[in-house]
């Protein structure tokens, strides 16, 4: 069992194996105290934070808010909470390059995480804690399909990424407006149509040539290949959304 | 043999029957730009003429819950938003074509359908007229070309009423609901169907609609699919195959998970196996050619390249494995793009002309 679980404190969180199944109030701990041993019963609730994780991965948006609002109550931290979430997310992401998912999937667990993140978000701001990097996605001039899109604004959201939506047909200064304004890590360019890839191009270029040195760029969409992305100068590309996922923090940790 | 030792309508049927025909049947589908621009370059000619279509559509059966509805709602410069027969409120290009922006679908929540959307549904005519396809009927025996009944599948329908992610939502959590859609808007495709036959619009087959992939794969998984998709694909089949049609099923993306599932609902034809998806044809017909017949897979990007070499060899090569079983219909893997220019399109045809006949 490698569940992520967490003491009461918000302090202790512990991401490796731990008692299975254990989550209330039984955990004892060793003290030495005056030369001696003696048993403490730490009276700190534990709390199993992997039937969050799978409330995540099975898509029950009920449970994964109840869960998420049994751990605060508990006094969990929201980071401990937000990582079992994110832990969910890549789950299922794996699970769909896998072919072991698919969409209908994919889209109850991002749904069940948005759930869990409209109670989680609020004591996370509190906390000081926000998404580690921005990004910046829209479909280019010229087309205005988002259904591709959408999917990966939601799996980037699931990997708590602060996602900007600029939505359809954006041109190429719009893109580099956002990417100042929120001063972007990434932005993301989709396009369906073969006669709007060379919007792709332009946007790029536009993008490089407002100076974000920070700002990697990704491509994707049906008629997009990895030569492409090369060619145009994108810093990644990737098939579907799950990679899309994968792509951007390899392109984060950069 | 030489093409035009046969009409259309014997070579497609030989097709199907894997006999000997005189050349492969033939077909192809263009972007509206493309014609637009064909057109603008002087080249009026419907182009499947110039290619010599095997083809003929006799209806597009589409069971609207707002036939004839159109209603503009809003407009800018560059886009027009409408609501359309489907009830759904879209934003399109005034000037281009393409995919359009989906802001709101008929079928948000289940109490819309089952309220509103299926007793207007099941209320309505069909939704082919006798008239048009008895002309379309005679215009394609004129032309000697293979006639079929054309229409949307459930998938497709499905999502049009309630949008792709509620639609793929509710295959998971309110299958019921899900599957009553499916279930009667297959019902009200095959009465269109019915309505036809009955009254001696006698096709030669059924040619089906509906996209079930994206680039990567399937949009929902080979067991959700057999649940929830393939009870009524196997239906149409059915009614194909109880007046002795074959049944041709459109879908892009890439499907090949589930090819084994589409032969045993009772496919005779998969069209146009997009390559750019990962559908290949000359493994296709190698792994399934026996079963089922393979309709497309030249690659619009090589095309789009205009590199003569380049667009031969897919064609020579797609064309010489489709010969080999006899059960292969020329088409490109998509739809022929705004880039191709006339003189292009010419080629293509000279190739198909050149490794498309049986010598």
């Amino acid at each position: 069992m490698t569940a992520f679980m967490a003491v009461m404190t918000g302090s202790l969180t512990w991401l490796g194996p731990l008692v299975p199944g254990s989550n209330l109030d039984i955990f004892s701990l060793f003290d030495l105290h005056q030369g001696g041993i003696r048993w403490q019963r730490h009276r700190r609730q534990i709390v199993d934070l992997q039937p969050l994780t799978q409330s995540i991965v099975g898509g029950k948006r009920k449970d994964a808010k109840e869960h998420t609002e049994q751990a605060l109550a508990a006094g969990v931290g929201p980071e401990a909470i937000l990582a079992a979430l994110v832990a969910g997310m890549d789950e299922i992401g794996g699970r769909f390059q896998r072919n072991e998912a698919f969409v209908p999937e994919m889209l109850i667990a991002a749904r069940a995480m948005k759930e869990a993140m409209s109670v989680l978000e609020p004591e996370l701001l509190k906390a000081g804690i926000r998404p580690e990097f921005t990004a910046v996605i829209g479909t280019v001039q010229g087309d205005l399909h988002d259904i591709g899109k959408n999917l990966v604004a939601m799996m980037w959201k699931g990997a708590n990424f602060n996602v900007v939506d600029l939505g359809t047909n954006v041109e190429a200064e719009r893109f580099v407006a956002a990417a100042q304004e929120h001063q972007a890590d990434l932005v993301g360019l989709s396009a369906l149509l073969t006669t709007t890839m060379p919007n792709m191009k332009a946007t790029i270029e536009a993008l490089k040539a407002a100076g974000l040195p920070k700002t990697k760029i990704m491509v994707g969409g049906a008629p997009i290949t990895q030569e492409f992305a090369d060619e145009i100068g994108a810093d990644g590309f990737a098939p579907d959304a799950a990679g899309a996922v994968q792509v951007a923090r390899t392109l984060m940790a950069g | 043999m030489r093409r035009n030792e046969m009409t259309g309508q014997e070579r497609v049927r030989r097709m199907f029957a894997r006999q000997d025909q005189d050349s492969l049947p033939r077909m192809e589908s263009f972007w509206d730009d493309t014609i637009r621009n064909f057109q603008a370059a002087g080249h009026l000619e419907d182009p499947n003429v110039i290619l010599g279509s095997d083809f003929q559509s006799l209806c597009w059966s589409e069971t609207f819950p707002y036939p004839g509805q159109r209603v503009q709602i809003a407009e800018d410069e560059e886009t027009v938003t409408v609501r359309d027969a489907w009830g759904q409120i879209n934003r399109y290009w005034k000037a281009r074509t393409g995919t359009p922006e989906h802001i709101r679908f008929p079928c948000m929540e289940s109490s819309d359908w089952f309220d509103t959307i299926k007793p207007l549904m099941l209320s309505n005519p069909p939704s082919v007229s006798i008239d048009e396809a008895s002309r379309a009927m005679a215009q394609g025996r004129r032309l000697g070309r293979w006639c079929h009944f054309t229409g949307l599948e459930t998938f497709e329908i499905t999502r049009h009423l309630m949008g792709d992610e509620n639609a793929m939502i509710a295959m998971l959590e309110e299958p019921d609901y899900f599957r009553d859609v499916s279930a009667t808007v297959t019902d009200l495709v095959l009465k269109d169907w019915d309505h036809l036959w009955e009254a001696g619009v006698e096709a030669d087959g059924v040619w089906v609609y509906g996209d079930m992939a994206f680039r990567s794969g399937v949009i929902c998984g080979p067991p959700l699919y057999r649940e929830m998709v393939w009870p009524d694909h196997k239906r149409m089949a059915d009614w194909a195959h109880e007046r002795g049609l074959p049944f041709n099923f459109h879908t892009d993306g890439d499907v090949n998970a589930v090819v084994e599932d589409y032969i045993g609902a009772g496919f005779d034809c998969l069209q146009p196996l997009e390559a750019k998806a990962g559908m290949n044809v000359v493994n296709l017909l190698a792994e399934y050619g026996d079963r089922l017949a393979f309709f497309g897979n030249c690659d619009v990007m090589i095309y789009a390249t205009r590199d003569r070499d380049a667009i031969e060899h897919e064609i020579k090569t797609k064309c010489e494995a489709g010969k080999k079983t006899k059960g292969y219909v020329y088409h490109s893997d998509h739809s022929i793009p705004p880039s191709v220019d006339w003189e292009t399109f010419q080629f293509i045809v000279d190739c198909v002309d050149r490794y498309g006949n049986y010598d």
